[in-house]
């Protein structure tokens, strides 16, 4: 808003301020519910990890750098290979894309002061960093997981496995997954409620219908891994044998259940990243997403047919040709969401005028990768040739180049992008781009020959390997390019501290976005709009009249909110009002919940029983305490 | 104050916020048991006897009374939200009681079931016990859950009923109608052998 | 908004980057084919000695053909969003969202619908009839293979022979491998003659070995099975049937008494010390079935699954400091005296 406000104006935008301003200090961040400062706690704290993954990465790059490597013997490279998977999956990818991108932006892109349960939210947070702690409690005591991220049984079971290494990794996947699902329920709910009046489905942001496909796939796949490592809990702490074939167990039951969960969740790492590139290249474009429906769509539909292929993990195992091929064809109607989304956001390019600024380098970078590791993804859906290469290092070329190329590129990508607003600073351009570069640049050189080397019959979770079979300049190759890589993330870091402190100042729309958190200002204020924005269409900050139209709705004092902390629900599809909701404010009761879920997991970890009973009680006590207190009732 | 309550569920278009929630977490809790169940199977399938050798075919009779005792706990409780919705909160609170009798009942008789059977044949023999167990075991606490709400339920209503205590009065009855529903699944893939 | 003349090198910058890649996808392509000419002693899965790799090798260079194809005209697309950067629509129709979403349903759908199915065919219901398991009666011989953490064990079902990490097959002969594994899976991988199948405890699988040529063809575990996962790698040698004929009635013999004093002194060691707790050796009084079957040890060309090779010296590390050479396996080092240490060695070496 450049004009400046009119005093009743002035007044209503105080007592907003007012109203919802966090206590200060550190109670206020130990007690907040404010989406925004959520969102930043998860991002700061998946950083965290990204970083302890990072080096995790490149203990194990410097380990085969050559044959015969000395930096890590193989107990110490089976927990780091382990533990960079783990973290990287539950402790990074997935807490940055929900709990930070989601969190702080899903409200703002649909108009909402908050998202629908902010003590849930914040809850969420702590359950998240109280089972990033709890595993690595496990690293940092000599007892780090070290079966492989998908930790199969017979070694993960207590006969091979004697050490609590193992209970860390299935107890602490058990815990992290509370913080998902709590996740997943709250943007859904968030997504279908909480909508400016107005914003029909067809009108929502694409970011938001990838979220919303993101939260039903957490949804129902989560259960699949939890029920597992419950199984192989009680297998090796009360003696079941589920996993026994000695006593009519199965070892391939932990596979299916893992993948049931583990197909659908490299979907669930995926999508954020798609929604994050169709935010970004309309705006940098300066046009419409080239058919939206089909995309909105197609993010769903994604999601969805993700549910069927899992088996296609399992080609080795024996499984019958029938079962194969079944899972074969499934994995390869699942790449057709896929090229649409691709293709449309390829020809919004060609018909647009493209601005190759930071954000969308990144989001170039996202599709040249995207398309590598899905071309080789296809490639695995020829039975035969999986049947060769899997389990080789060309398939840990593919799921790098997806899941670093395709989905962390754009999340650096969002970084550059909503820095601005978030802040409230510039970052600087020419730094940024330079990031980019290193960090594409490496990340060729190092994944792009695994590729070759998986050829030539490199297998995976080798802690080293022979000179003789021709795998060494590869090697030497790619770990080379994670160092490149690595230097160019800690540019990107870099920048932003620096810029945090002295960039110029952003203004509310640097970039000409296209949805509703463009129009408030950088950074938005606690209540986010003082106004609940006008929404006619699907680029709403394109509707000049719209914007206008909440400047004198401002004025006359219309869908102000301010009598408390309110916010308004509208109904699912249409988005018509339904009724003025009064949200909670600051509670300590999510963080107190939180802590009492870590001690009962510490207490399932060390077998203490009789104190792992209390401190579900004192969790019931908590819960008791969080729902006493009650909204104000109209 | 009852009827002020009322009146905002009637005013409202779309389901509660609440209500959202409360589904979306039972579909999670649906998912468990879908995968103890189909756990069930798959092990049905890989397995030449079932029960294996040395275990005894479940009982019929008793399981399946038991689950319809609790189903019909289902009646009181629709009721117990019909009143609610009128403003009845004195109504809704004593249909709640007489649900939460008899399920805490249900729940007696179901856990002595459960320690007599752990004695006659163990999850450390056979895949069949492990999963046995396990997902009766899981119905079970959350049964043992369903009336940790009510009982909250029972408390809040005394102080009257708001819309808040409404929307709450309604996730209980939904967590029971899952519970429930997933209570025969349960029965029925337990007696299965049997049939 | 930043300096233009800064903007425009930048992106200058970027358009030479662009042709960089380019370059380094080529080039890749090159060290890809430079592949193809492994190695001594490797196990590429690009060398093909029987029908089955061959029909993947075939498989994959036209799915890498495709690809290269998609792959070069999204760059072709990019390259033209970058060129076109200040003019809104396509080359040549202009701005038409008709055409755009038309486009977005050609290239997305049913392109891809019409290439995925094609591929379906050829490798989901074509290849995979030559690669899949053996049917009973299509070999002529059955071999057994036992996953051990972290090492082969290998018998002849039919014959009382017994060994360890080597496999030998006659040349030209389908042979029926039926694989298990005594603990933890593991995966046997020999990439030049056919796919990787699993060894699960409880599920017993079965994989087809074929040479077309006589020669030894490296295989490796490939399934992460603990701590020596790296090193658990084996050969499979095709000889000739005569040759082939004669190391298995000598694998199936138990062990003639030693011959020299030292070599019978170093029995004694073998089955005093731990040795015998662990190990086989057909012939003698040692009966152990944690380790391999050490009967005919002399005969292999390498130790500890090929991690290093068969020779005294080697032998000697080996046995005296087992957890140097692959930290982590079972065998615990032994306190000899150094004349036992000696007898011990003449002994091993005359396992022949």
């Amino acid at each position: 808003m450049t004009t400046a406000l009119r005093p009743d104006a002035l007044r209503r935008v105080e007592r907003l301020g007012r109203i919802w301003e966090d206590r200060p200090g550190v109670l206020g961040w130990l007690t907040t519910t404010d989406h925004k400062r959520i969102g930043l706690l998860y991002l700061f704290t998946s950083l965290a990890f990204f970083a302890a993954g990072g080096t995790e990465a490149l203990l194990i790059r410097t380990q085969l750098i050559v044959p015969n490597g000395s930096t890590l013997s193989p107990a110490a490279f089976n927990t780091t290979m382990t533990m960079h998977g783990v973290t990287m999956i539950f402790l990074f990818v997935i807490p940055i894309s929900t709990g930070a991108f989601g969190n702080y932006l899903v409200p703002l892109m649909i108009g909402a002061r908050d998202m629908a349960f902010p003590r849930l939210n914040a809850f969420s947070y702590w359950v998240f960093l109280g089972s990033g702690l709890f595993i690595y409690a496990g690293v940092f005591t000599g007892h780090g997981p070290n079966a492989g991220w998908f930790d199969y049984v017979p070694l993960a079971s207590r006969t091979y496995n004697p050490s609590s290494a193992i209970d860390f990794y299935a107890l602490g996947l058990i815990f992290n997954s509370i913080s998902s699902t709590a996740a997943a329920v709250n943007f859904i709910v968030t997504i279908f409620k909480m909508r400016a009046p107005g914003m029909s489905l067809n009108r929502m942001p694409l970011f938001c219908y990838a979220f919303l496909a993101v939260s039903f796939a957490l949804v129902f796949a989560l259960p699949a891994l939890s029920v597992d490592c419950a199984f192989l809990e009680l297998d090796r702490r009360l003696g079941f044998s589920f996993f026994d074939p000695a006593h009519g167990g199965d070892v391939l039951l932990w596979q299916n259940l893992f993948w049931i969960f583990g197909h659908p969740e490299v979907y669930i790492i995926i999508l954020p990243a798609f929604g994050i590139a169709t935010s970004i290249i309309p705006t940098f474009t300066r046009r419409r997403m080239v058919a939206f429906p089909m995309v909105a769509l197609a993010e769903i539909l994604v999601a969805f047919i993700g549910f069927g292929v899992w088996a296609h993990h399992m080609f080795s195992v024996g499984l019958s040709t029938i079962t194969t091929v079944y899972f074969a064809a499934a994995s390869m109607i699942v790449v057709i969401p896929s090229a649409i989304q691709l293709f449309a956001w390829l020809t919004t390019l060609v018909t647009g005028r493209p601005i190759f600024k930071t954000p969308l380098l990144w989001i170039i970078g996202f599709i040249v990768f995207f398309i590598i590791g899905g071309l080789s993804g296809i490639m695995f859906a020829a039975i035969p040739f999986d049947q060769q290469l899997t389990d080789t290092y060309f398939v840990v070329a593919h799921f790098h180049f997806i899941i670093f190329g395709a989905a962390v590129f754009p999340l650096l990508g969002g970084l550059y992008y909503w820095f601005p607003k978030v802040t409230g600073r510039m970052y600087h351009e020419g730094v940024g781009k330079l990031s980019f570069w290193l960090s594409f640049l490496g990340s060729a050189l190092a994944f792009f020959p695994m590729h070759i080397v998986g050829l030539l019959g490199m297998p995976r979770r080798v802690y080293t390997y022979s000179p003789q079979v021709g795998w060494a300049p590869y090697n030497l190759a790619e770990s080379i390019g994670a160092y490149i890589l690595a230097a160019g993330l800690v540019l990107l870091v870099a920048n932003l501290v620096v810029s945090y402190f002295r960039g110029a100042p952003a203004p509310a729309d640097p970039f000409g976005g296209t949805t509703l958190e463009w129009s408030t200002s950088s950074p938005p204020p606690p209540y986010n709009y003082a106004v609940i924005p006008t929404v006619t269409s699907a680029y709403p900050m394109w509707d000049v009249e719209d914007r206008e139209e909440d400047v004198r709705k401002l004025d006359r004092g219309e869908m102000v909110l301010e009598e408390g902390h309110e916010t308004p629900a509208s109904t699912v599809l249409d988005a018509n009002l339904d009724e003025v909701l009064d949200m909670p404010s600051d509670s300590p009761w999510p963080v107190v919940s939180a802590l009492m879920i870590t001690g009962i997991f510490a207490m399932l970890l060390t077998g203490h029983l009789i104190a792992m009973c209390i401190f579900l009680a004192l969790f019931a006590l908590s819960l008791g305490a969080w729902h006493g207190v009650e909204p104000q009732e109209a | 104050m009852s009827a002020g309550a009322a009146r905002v569920d009637r005013r409202r278009l779309a389901q509660p916020n609440g209500w959202w929630g409360a589904a979306l977490f039972i579909a999670t809790e649906a998912t468990l048991f879908g995968t103890l169940i189909a756990t069930y199977y798959y092990l049905r399938f890989n397995a030449t006897q079932w029960p294996p050798p040395g275990v005894e075919h479940p009982k019929v009779a008793l399981p399946l009374i038991l689950t319809a005792i609790l189903v019909a706990t289902t009646v009181p409780i629709f009721f117990a939200v019909r009143a609610a919705r009128a403003g009845s909160a004195r109504l809704a609170w004593l249909l709640f009681l007489v649900a939460v009798v008899v399920q805490a009942g249900y729940l007696g008789v179901q856990v002595h079931e459960f320690l007599s059977e752990l004695d006659k044949f163990s999850p450390h023999d056979s895949a069949y016990a492990s999963i046995y167990f396990t997902m009766i075991g899981a119905h079970h606490a959350h049964v043992v859950v369903g009336i940790a709400i009510e009982l909250w339920v029972l408390w809040k209503l005394l102080g009257g009923l708001t819309n808040y205590r409404m929307i709450g009065v309604r996730v209980a009855a939904l967590y029971w109608y899952f519970v429930n529903f997933a209570a025969v699944a349960v029965v029925l893939t337990q007696v299965y052998p049997s049939l | 908004m930043g300096n233009p003349g800064r903007e425009l090198r930048g992106q200058r910058v970027a358009a030479a980057a662009r042709r960089a890649l380019l370059l380094a996808g080529v080039g890749c392509t090159l060290l890809l084919l430079a592949g193809c000419g492994q190695s001594e002693g490797g196990q590429s899965t690009l060398h093909g000695e029987s029908d089955q790799t061959r029909k993947i090798i075939h498989l994959w260079w036209g799915m890498l053909a495709a690809a290269a194809v998609v792959f070069g005209g999204a760059l072709l697309l990019l390259a033209i969003a970058y060129r076109r950067r200040t003019r809104e629509g396509l080359p040549a129709i202009g701005q038409d969202e008709d055409v755009s979403t038309g486009l977005v349903v050609a290239f997305g759908v049913v392109i891809p619908v019409v290439c995925l199915v094609t591929l379906f065919f050829i490798s989901d219901i074509g290849v995979v009839n030559a690669t899949s398991a053996p049917k009973p009666g299509q070999t002529r011989m059955n071999v057994s293979v036992v996953g051990h953490q972290w090492f082969w064990e290998v018998r002849y079902p039919g014959t009382t022979a017994v060994t360890a990490n080597e496999i030998h097959i006659p040349v030209k002969t389908p042979v029926n491998v039926r694989l298990t594994s005594a603990d933890v899976i593991h995966s046997f991988w020999v990439p030049e003659l056919n796919k990787k199948v699993d060894m699960l405890p409880g599920h017993p699988n079965n994989v087809l070995l074929y040479a077309d040529t006589v020669g030894a063809y490296r295989g490796q575990c490939a399934e992460f099975c603990g701590l020596q996962h790296a090193n658990m790698a084996m050969t499979v040698y095709a000889d000739p049937p005569a040759k082939f004929k004669a190391w298995l009635a000598n694998m199936s013999r138990p062990l003639a008494p030693p011959a020299s004093p030292q070599a019978k002194a170093g029995e004694q060691v073998f089955l005093t010390q731990q040795c015998a707790s662990c190990h086989t050796i057909r012939g003698t009084a040692a009966r152990g079935r944690i380790g391999p079957d050490l009967t005919h040890l002399a005969t292999r060309r390498t130790l500890a699954a090929l991690t290093i090779p068969n020779d005294r010296v080697h032998l000697a590390d080996w046995v005296a400091n087992p957890q140097r050479v692959k930290p982590g396996n079972k065998m615990p080092g032994l306190n000899l005296t150094g004349t036992q240490f000696q007898q011990l060695l003449a002994f091993l070496q005359g396992l022949k």
